[in-house]
Protein backbone atom coordinates (compact mmCIF):
# COMPACT_ATOMS: atom_id res chain seq x y z
CA UNK A 1 0.00 0.00 0.00
CA UNK A 2 2.41 2.47 1.20
CA UNK A 3 4.46 1.42 -2.28
CA UNK A 4 1.92 2.48 -4.15
CA UNK A 5 1.59 5.48 -3.09
CA UNK A 6 4.75 6.48 -3.53
CA UNK A 7 4.39 5.80 -7.19
CA UNK A 8 1.53 7.74 -8.14
CA UNK A 9 2.62 11.13 -6.67
CA UNK A 10 3.99 13.19 -9.89
CA UNK A 11 6.32 15.62 -9.83
CA UNK A 12 4.83 19.50 -9.47
CA UNK A 13 4.29 20.53 -13.44
CA UNK A 14 5.10 24.34 -14.03
CA UNK A 15 1.96 26.98 -14.25
CA UNK A 16 0.90 27.52 -17.85
CA UNK A 17 0.00 31.04 -17.48
CA UNK A 18 3.39 31.88 -16.05
CA UNK A 19 5.16 30.56 -19.30
CA UNK A 20 3.06 32.19 -21.69
CA UNK A 21 3.05 35.64 -20.29
CA UNK A 22 7.06 34.89 -20.40
CA UNK A 23 6.65 33.99 -24.55
CA UNK A 24 4.60 37.37 -24.74
CA UNK A 25 7.40 39.40 -22.70
CA UNK A 26 10.14 37.66 -25.30
CA UNK A 27 7.95 38.99 -28.46
CA UNK A 28 7.90 42.30 -27.52
CA UNK A 29 11.41 42.30 -26.61
CA UNK A 30 12.02 41.27 -29.86
CA UNK A 31 9.70 43.69 -31.33
CA UNK A 32 11.36 46.59 -29.64
CA UNK A 33 14.42 45.57 -30.66
CA UNK A 34 13.77 45.49 -33.94
CA UNK A 35 11.76 49.05 -34.27
CA UNK A 36 15.11 50.03 -32.47
CA UNK A 37 17.17 48.78 -35.32
CA UNK A 38 15.08 50.51 -37.86
CA UNK A 39 15.27 53.71 -36.09
CA UNK A 40 19.19 53.38 -35.81
CA UNK A 41 19.29 52.32 -39.66
CA UNK A 42 16.61 55.16 -40.50
CA UNK A 43 18.59 57.60 -38.49
CA UNK A 44 22.16 56.89 -40.16
CA UNK A 45 20.23 56.70 -43.63
CA UNK A 46 18.63 60.35 -43.12
CA UNK A 47 21.75 62.13 -41.74
CA UNK A 48 23.88 60.73 -44.60
CA UNK A 49 20.69 61.79 -47.04
CA UNK A 50 21.03 65.16 -45.16
CA UNK A 51 24.88 65.69 -45.34
CA UNK A 52 24.53 64.86 -49.53
CA UNK A 53 21.60 67.33 -49.69
CA UNK A 54 23.46 70.17 -47.84
CA UNK A 55 26.52 69.40 -49.70
CA UNK A 56 24.53 70.02 -53.09
CA UNK A 57 23.17 72.47 -51.64
CA UNK A 58 26.43 74.14 -51.38
CA UNK A 59 27.50 73.21 -55.07
CA UNK A 60 23.88 75.09 -56.01
CA UNK A 61 24.46 78.16 -53.82
CA UNK A 62 27.53 78.87 -55.53
CA UNK A 63 26.67 78.37 -58.64
CA UNK A 64 23.79 80.74 -58.05
CA UNK A 65 26.57 83.01 -56.83
CA UNK A 66 28.19 82.60 -59.68
CA UNK A 67 25.37 82.99 -61.98
CA UNK A 68 23.94 86.39 -60.25
CA UNK A 69 27.64 87.85 -61.06
CA UNK A 70 27.04 87.21 -64.40
CA UNK A 71 23.92 88.48 -64.79
CA UNK A 72 24.77 91.68 -62.79
CA UNK A 73 27.38 91.88 -65.73
CA UNK A 74 25.18 91.31 -68.23
CA UNK A 75 22.64 93.73 -67.50
CA UNK A 76 25.22 96.27 -66.55
CA UNK A 77 26.22 95.03 -70.41
CA UNK A 78 22.50 95.56 -71.23
CA UNK A 79 21.91 99.02 -69.74
CA UNK A 80 25.22 100.54 -71.38
CA UNK A 81 24.35 98.46 -74.78
CA UNK A 82 20.76 100.12 -74.48
CA UNK A 83 22.35 103.63 -73.50
CA UNK A 84 24.22 103.16 -76.52
CA UNK A 85 21.26 102.21 -78.98
CA UNK A 86 19.37 104.87 -77.99
CA UNK A 87 21.92 107.42 -78.78
CA UNK A 88 22.60 105.94 -82.21
CA UNK A 89 19.02 106.18 -82.87
CA UNK A 90 18.76 109.78 -81.53
CA UNK A 91 21.82 110.01 -84.27
CA UNK A 92 20.46 108.19 -87.00
CA UNK A 93 17.07 110.54 -86.48
CA UNK A 94 19.23 113.80 -86.54
CA UNK A 95 21.41 112.43 -89.93
CA UNK A 96 17.51 111.77 -91.71
CA UNK A 97 16.66 115.27 -90.72
CA UNK A 98 19.72 116.77 -91.63
CA UNK A 99 19.54 114.97 -94.89
CA UNK A 100 15.85 116.21 -95.60
CA UNK A 101 16.84 119.60 -94.58
CA UNK A 102 19.76 119.74 -96.64
CA UNK A 103 18.22 118.01 -99.68
CA UNK A 104 15.11 120.67 -99.38
CA UNK A 105 17.80 123.60 -99.52
CA UNK A 106 19.37 121.75 -102.30
CA UNK A 107 15.49 121.53 -104.41
CA UNK A 108 14.86 125.07 -103.13
CA UNK A 109 18.81 126.61 -104.41
CA UNK A 110 18.03 124.05 -107.88
CA UNK A 111 14.77 126.31 -107.97
CA UNK A 112 16.04 129.60 -107.86
CA UNK A 113 18.63 128.58 -110.01
CA UNK A 114 15.91 128.03 -112.15
CA UNK A 115 13.99 131.24 -111.85
CA UNK A 116 17.50 133.03 -112.26
CA UNK A 117 18.31 131.62 -115.68
CA UNK A 118 14.69 131.87 -116.85
CA UNK A 119 14.95 135.92 -115.75
CA UNK A 120 18.82 136.41 -117.18
CA UNK A 121 17.30 134.70 -120.18
CA UNK A 122 14.55 137.16 -120.34
CA UNK A 123 16.80 140.31 -119.62
CA UNK A 124 18.91 139.31 -122.64
CA UNK A 125 15.90 139.42 -124.54
CA UNK A 126 14.63 142.61 -123.51
CA UNK A 127 17.94 143.81 -124.24
CA UNK A 128 17.87 142.57 -127.39
CA UNK A 129 14.43 143.73 -128.23
CA UNK A 130 15.96 147.33 -126.75
CA UNK A 131 18.99 147.41 -128.94
CA UNK A 132 16.80 146.54 -132.21
CA UNK A 133 14.83 149.72 -131.20
CA UNK A 134 17.69 151.63 -130.92
CA UNK A 135 19.11 150.60 -134.11
CA UNK A 136 15.97 151.02 -135.52
CA UNK A 137 15.32 154.57 -134.45
CA UNK A 138 18.76 155.53 -135.82
CA UNK A 139 18.24 153.75 -138.94
CA UNK A 140 14.81 155.77 -139.30
CA UNK A 141 16.97 159.00 -138.60
CA UNK A 142 19.89 158.66 -140.92
CA UNK A 143 16.66 158.13 -143.04
CA UNK A 144 14.59 161.49 -141.99
CA UNK A 145 18.40 163.33 -142.54
CA UNK A 146 18.24 162.13 -146.49
CA UNK A 147 14.68 162.14 -146.86
CA UNK A 148 14.57 163.85 -150.44
CA UNK A 149 15.83 160.28 -151.18
CA UNK A 150 12.87 158.18 -150.15
CA UNK A 151 9.58 157.83 -150.70
CA UNK A 152 7.42 160.09 -147.76
CA UNK A 153 4.77 156.72 -147.40
CA UNK A 154 8.06 154.36 -146.84
CA UNK A 155 9.40 156.19 -144.38
CA UNK A 156 6.04 156.64 -142.43
CA UNK A 157 5.60 153.16 -142.33
CA UNK A 158 9.46 151.97 -141.62
CA UNK A 159 8.84 154.88 -138.67
CA UNK A 160 5.28 152.54 -137.26
CA UNK A 161 7.41 149.85 -137.56
CA UNK A 162 10.23 151.08 -135.63
CA UNK A 163 7.79 152.21 -132.95
CA UNK A 164 6.21 148.87 -133.08
CA UNK A 165 9.29 147.67 -132.02
CA UNK A 166 10.23 149.56 -129.51
CA UNK A 167 6.60 149.64 -127.89
CA UNK A 168 7.59 145.66 -127.76
CA UNK A 169 10.65 146.49 -126.24
CA UNK A 170 9.76 148.45 -123.75
CA UNK A 171 6.25 146.21 -122.24
CA UNK A 172 8.93 143.73 -122.18
CA UNK A 173 10.82 145.52 -120.08
CA UNK A 174 8.39 146.81 -117.94
CA UNK A 175 6.91 143.02 -117.09
CA UNK A 176 10.90 142.55 -116.47
CA UNK A 177 11.41 145.39 -114.23
CA UNK A 178 8.12 144.40 -112.67
CA UNK A 179 9.32 140.61 -112.09
CA UNK A 180 12.68 141.70 -110.52
CA UNK A 181 10.99 143.84 -107.86
CA UNK A 182 11.04 142.88 -103.98
CA UNK B 1 -4.91 24.14 -13.69
CA UNK B 2 -4.89 26.86 -16.05
CA UNK B 3 -7.12 29.93 -15.41
CA UNK B 4 -9.45 31.30 -18.22
CA UNK B 5 -9.05 34.71 -16.76
CA UNK B 6 -4.98 34.33 -17.32
CA UNK B 7 -4.92 32.88 -20.38
CA UNK B 8 -7.13 35.64 -22.20
CA UNK B 9 -4.89 38.34 -20.74
CA UNK B 10 -1.47 36.46 -22.20
CA UNK B 11 -3.79 36.31 -25.77
CA UNK B 12 -4.63 40.32 -25.59
CA UNK B 13 -1.74 41.21 -24.93
CA UNK B 14 0.61 39.33 -27.66
CA UNK B 15 -2.23 40.44 -29.86
CA UNK B 16 -1.30 44.32 -28.66
CA UNK B 17 2.04 43.68 -29.02
CA UNK B 18 1.94 42.42 -32.89
CA UNK B 19 -1.21 44.97 -33.72
CA UNK B 20 1.09 47.86 -32.33
CA UNK B 21 4.33 46.48 -34.14
CA UNK B 22 2.22 46.51 -37.32
CA UNK B 23 0.81 50.01 -36.84
CA UNK B 24 3.89 51.81 -36.02
CA UNK B 25 5.37 50.68 -39.62
CA UNK B 26 3.12 49.99 -41.52
CA UNK B 27 0.89 53.23 -40.93
CA UNK B 28 3.33 55.39 -41.27
CA UNK B 29 4.80 56.31 -37.41
CA UNK B 30 7.97 54.51 -38.24
CA UNK B 31 9.94 56.99 -40.26
CA UNK B 32 10.11 55.30 -44.14
CA UNK B 33 14.04 55.18 -44.72
CA UNK B 34 15.04 58.04 -47.64
CA UNK B 35 15.22 58.15 -51.37
CA UNK B 36 18.71 57.93 -53.01
CA UNK B 37 20.03 61.72 -53.76
CA UNK B 38 19.41 62.36 -57.21
CA UNK B 39 22.56 63.22 -59.19
CA UNK B 40 20.95 66.50 -61.04
CA UNK B 41 18.12 68.19 -59.48
CA UNK B 42 18.17 70.97 -61.98
CA UNK B 43 15.12 71.22 -64.52
CA UNK B 44 15.70 71.04 -68.29
CA UNK B 45 13.86 74.11 -68.84
CA UNK B 46 12.06 76.37 -66.09
CA UNK B 47 8.48 75.88 -67.54
CA UNK B 48 7.46 79.82 -67.28
CA UNK B 49 10.60 81.45 -68.72
CA UNK B 50 11.84 81.30 -71.97
CA UNK B 51 14.66 83.25 -73.71
CA UNK B 52 12.63 84.11 -76.65
CA UNK B 53 9.70 85.64 -74.49
CA UNK B 54 9.20 89.35 -75.77
CA UNK B 55 11.49 89.02 -78.22
CA UNK B 56 8.89 89.31 -80.82
CA UNK B 57 8.29 92.99 -79.72
CA UNK B 58 11.96 94.11 -80.06
CA UNK B 59 12.70 96.58 -83.06
CA UNK B 60 15.81 95.38 -85.78
CA UNK B 61 17.20 98.62 -85.44
CA UNK B 62 15.94 100.16 -82.16
CA UNK B 63 13.17 102.17 -83.77
CA UNK B 64 9.42 101.61 -82.89
CA UNK B 65 6.61 100.45 -85.42
CA UNK B 66 5.15 103.27 -85.30
CA UNK B 67 8.35 105.59 -86.27
CA UNK B 68 9.59 102.89 -89.20
CA UNK B 69 6.15 103.28 -91.11
CA UNK B 70 6.33 107.12 -90.44
CA UNK B 71 7.84 108.41 -94.43
CA UNK B 72 8.72 112.61 -95.10
CA UNK B 73 7.32 113.56 -98.45
CA UNK B 74 9.12 116.27 -100.17
CA UNK B 75 6.65 117.89 -103.47
CA UNK B 76 8.81 119.41 -105.60
CA UNK B 77 6.84 121.90 -107.49
CA UNK B 78 7.44 123.67 -111.01
CA UNK B 79 7.89 126.79 -108.75
CA UNK B 80 7.71 125.70 -104.91
CA UNK B 81 8.51 123.54 -102.61
CA UNK B 82 6.52 122.39 -99.91
CA UNK B 83 7.00 118.91 -97.04
CA UNK B 84 4.23 116.67 -96.33
CA UNK B 85 4.11 113.48 -94.19
CA UNK B 86 3.05 109.86 -94.71
CA UNK B 87 2.63 106.33 -93.57
CA UNK B 88 3.00 102.84 -95.25
CA UNK B 89 -0.24 100.51 -95.63
CA UNK B 90 1.78 98.11 -97.24
CA UNK B 91 5.14 96.85 -99.01
CA UNK B 92 4.72 99.46 -101.28
CA UNK B 93 1.79 101.91 -100.52
CA UNK B 94 1.95 104.90 -98.78
CA UNK B 95 -1.12 106.92 -97.75
CA UNK B 96 -0.86 110.97 -97.16
CA UNK B 97 -3.26 113.88 -98.19
CA UNK B 98 -3.99 115.00 -101.68
CA UNK B 99 -2.67 118.64 -100.82
CA UNK B 100 -0.01 117.15 -99.72
CA UNK B 101 0.88 115.65 -103.45
CA UNK B 102 -1.17 118.28 -105.18
CA UNK B 103 1.03 120.41 -108.07
CA UNK B 104 3.95 118.04 -108.31
CA UNK B 105 6.18 117.94 -110.93
CA UNK B 106 8.33 115.45 -108.43
CA UNK B 107 7.85 113.52 -104.98
CA UNK B 108 10.76 112.88 -103.38
CA UNK B 109 9.89 110.48 -99.73
CA UNK B 110 12.25 108.95 -97.20
CA UNK B 111 12.24 107.02 -94.27
CA UNK B 112 12.13 107.67 -90.37
CA UNK B 113 16.20 106.69 -91.24
CA UNK B 114 16.88 109.08 -94.21
CA UNK B 115 16.42 106.50 -96.75
CA UNK B 116 14.81 107.85 -99.81
CA UNK B 117 12.27 105.64 -101.50
CA UNK B 118 11.64 105.47 -105.19
CA UNK B 119 8.19 106.63 -105.93
CA UNK B 120 5.70 105.09 -108.91
CA UNK B 121 2.24 106.41 -109.04
CA UNK B 122 -0.12 108.69 -107.82
CA UNK B 123 -3.08 108.67 -107.09
CA UNK B 124 -5.70 111.34 -105.43
CA UNK B 125 -9.38 111.01 -104.44
CA UNK B 126 -11.78 112.78 -105.63
CA UNK B 127 -13.81 113.19 -102.17
CA UNK B 128 -11.66 113.20 -99.38
CA UNK B 129 -8.53 114.60 -99.14
CA UNK B 130 -6.37 111.61 -99.24
CA UNK B 131 -4.03 110.43 -102.03
CA UNK B 132 -2.02 106.92 -102.34
CA UNK B 133 1.98 106.86 -103.24
CA UNK B 134 2.80 103.42 -105.02
CA UNK B 135 6.67 103.09 -104.49
CA UNK B 136 9.24 100.88 -106.08
CA UNK B 137 11.73 100.21 -103.30
CA UNK B 138 9.84 98.45 -100.16
CA UNK B 139 9.09 100.15 -97.13
CA UNK B 140 10.15 99.59 -93.84
CA UNK B 141 7.06 98.74 -92.02
CA UNK B 142 3.63 99.11 -91.95
CA UNK B 143 1.12 99.33 -89.44
CA UNK B 144 -2.50 97.74 -88.92
CA UNK B 145 -5.75 99.35 -89.74
CA UNK B 146 -7.99 99.30 -86.68
CA UNK B 147 -11.65 97.61 -86.50
CA UNK B 148 -13.57 101.09 -86.32
CA UNK B 149 -13.28 104.77 -85.65
CA UNK B 150 -12.59 106.13 -82.45
CA UNK B 151 -14.64 107.47 -79.78
CA UNK B 152 -14.36 110.93 -77.77
CA UNK B 153 -12.27 110.65 -75.06
CA UNK B 154 -10.16 107.57 -76.97
CA UNK B 155 -6.54 108.30 -77.30
CA UNK B 156 -4.47 109.50 -80.18
CA UNK B 157 -0.67 108.86 -81.35
CA UNK B 158 0.30 111.26 -84.36
CA UNK B 159 3.95 110.51 -86.53
CA UNK B 160 4.63 112.90 -88.65
CA UNK B 161 7.08 115.38 -89.66
CA UNK B 162 5.53 118.78 -88.61
CA UNK B 163 7.17 121.62 -89.96
CA UNK B 164 9.31 119.31 -92.18
CA UNK B 165 11.67 118.90 -89.30
CA UNK B 166 12.83 115.97 -87.39
CA UNK B 167 10.55 112.76 -87.11
CA UNK B 168 7.97 113.42 -84.04
CA UNK B 169 5.26 111.76 -82.12
CA UNK B 170 2.73 113.32 -80.35
CA UNK B 171 0.04 112.78 -78.36
CA UNK B 172 -3.63 113.69 -77.65
CA UNK B 173 -7.43 112.82 -77.60
CA UNK B 174 -10.36 112.34 -79.54
CA UNK B 175 -12.53 115.36 -79.21
CA UNK B 176 -15.66 114.62 -81.57
CA UNK B 177 -16.64 114.45 -85.10
CA UNK B 178 -17.40 117.41 -86.58
CA UNK B 179 -18.05 118.88 -90.38
CA UNK B 180 -15.36 119.50 -92.30
CA UNK B 181 -14.37 123.09 -92.00
CA UNK B 182 -12.58 123.34 -94.84
CA UNK B 183 -14.59 121.11 -97.38
CA UNK B 184 -12.43 118.87 -98.61
CA UNK B 185 -13.77 115.85 -97.42
CA UNK B 186 -17.57 114.11 -97.98
CA UNK B 187 -18.68 113.40 -94.18
CA UNK B 188 -17.59 113.82 -90.54
CA UNK B 189 -14.23 114.25 -89.76
CA UNK B 190 -12.59 113.95 -86.53
CA UNK B 191 -11.28 116.85 -84.17
CA UNK B 192 -8.24 116.03 -81.95
CA UNK B 193 -6.24 117.42 -79.52
CA UNK B 194 -3.10 115.94 -80.72
CA UNK B 195 -0.45 119.00 -81.61
CA UNK B 196 0.28 118.67 -85.49
CA UNK B 197 2.07 121.59 -87.63
CA UNK B 198 1.89 122.23 -91.36
CA UNK B 199 3.87 119.50 -92.59
CA UNK B 200 2.32 116.87 -90.40
CA UNK B 201 -0.60 116.57 -92.84
CA UNK B 202 -0.67 113.11 -94.26
CA UNK B 203 0.68 111.67 -90.98
CA UNK B 204 -1.00 108.37 -89.51
CA UNK B 205 -2.92 108.74 -86.37
CA UNK B 206 -2.77 105.78 -84.57
CA UNK B 207 -4.91 104.46 -81.72
CA UNK B 208 -3.21 103.24 -78.28
CA UNK B 209 -2.21 99.79 -79.83
CA UNK B 210 -0.46 101.42 -82.73
CA UNK B 211 -3.52 100.93 -85.39
CA UNK B 212 -4.37 103.51 -87.43
CA UNK B 213 -7.50 105.56 -86.83
CA UNK B 214 -7.00 107.98 -89.16
CA UNK B 215 -4.95 110.62 -91.38
CA UNK B 216 -4.27 113.90 -90.53
CA UNK B 217 -4.90 116.48 -92.81
CA UNK B 218 -5.56 120.11 -91.06
CA UNK B 219 -5.01 121.68 -87.81
CA UNK B 220 -7.93 124.50 -86.75
CA UNK B 221 -7.33 128.02 -85.47
CA UNK B 222 -7.28 127.10 -81.73
CA UNK B 223 -4.32 124.31 -82.09
CA UNK B 224 -6.24 121.21 -82.25
CA UNK B 225 -5.90 118.59 -85.02
CA UNK B 226 -8.61 117.73 -88.13
CA UNK B 227 -8.33 113.78 -89.07
CA UNK B 228 -9.96 111.77 -92.41
CA UNK B 229 -11.35 109.26 -90.62
CA UNK B 230 -10.08 105.76 -90.98
CA UNK B 231 -13.99 104.15 -92.29
CA UNK B 232 -13.31 107.49 -95.03
CA UNK B 233 -10.33 105.89 -95.66
CA UNK B 234 -11.19 102.29 -95.71
CA UNK B 235 -14.18 103.27 -98.09
CA UNK B 236 -12.20 104.91 -100.71
CA UNK B 237 -9.55 102.26 -100.40
CA UNK B 238 -12.13 99.72 -101.26
CA UNK B 239 -13.70 101.77 -104.16
CA UNK B 240 -11.61 101.51 -107.18
CA UNK B 241 -13.11 104.08 -108.81
CA UNK B 242 -12.31 106.87 -105.66
CA UNK B 243 -8.54 107.23 -106.38
CA UNK B 244 -7.62 108.94 -109.62
CA UNK B 245 -3.75 109.47 -111.15
CA UNK B 246 -2.63 112.84 -110.10
CA UNK B 247 -2.40 115.36 -112.15
CA UNK B 248 1.54 116.77 -112.01
CA UNK B 249 2.03 120.98 -112.58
Amino acid sequence: MTEALAVATPAPAPAPGRGRGSRVLAILLVATIAVGAYLWVTTVRWQRNSAEWEEKAHEYAEEVASLQMQLDGANSELAAARDQLSTATARITDLANEKAQLGDENVASQQYLDYQTQVSGAAATVASALGQCVSGQEQLVGYLKDSDQYEAADLRRYERQVNALCADAERANDSLQQELRP
Amino acid sequence: MTSPARSLAGRALLVGALFLTGSLGGCGVLPPLPEPVPSDIVPSAPPDLSPAAGGGALSPDGFDAVERMAVRIRNVGCEELSTGSGFAVDDHTLITNKHVVADSKELEVSTYDGHDITVGATATAGLADLAVVRTTDPLPSFPELAKTDPKPGDPVTVVGYPAGGELTVTEGKVMSTTRDPLNANLGEVLLTDAPVEPGSSGSAALDDKGRVIGVVYAKTADDNSLLVPLSTLQDMLADDTAFTPAKGC
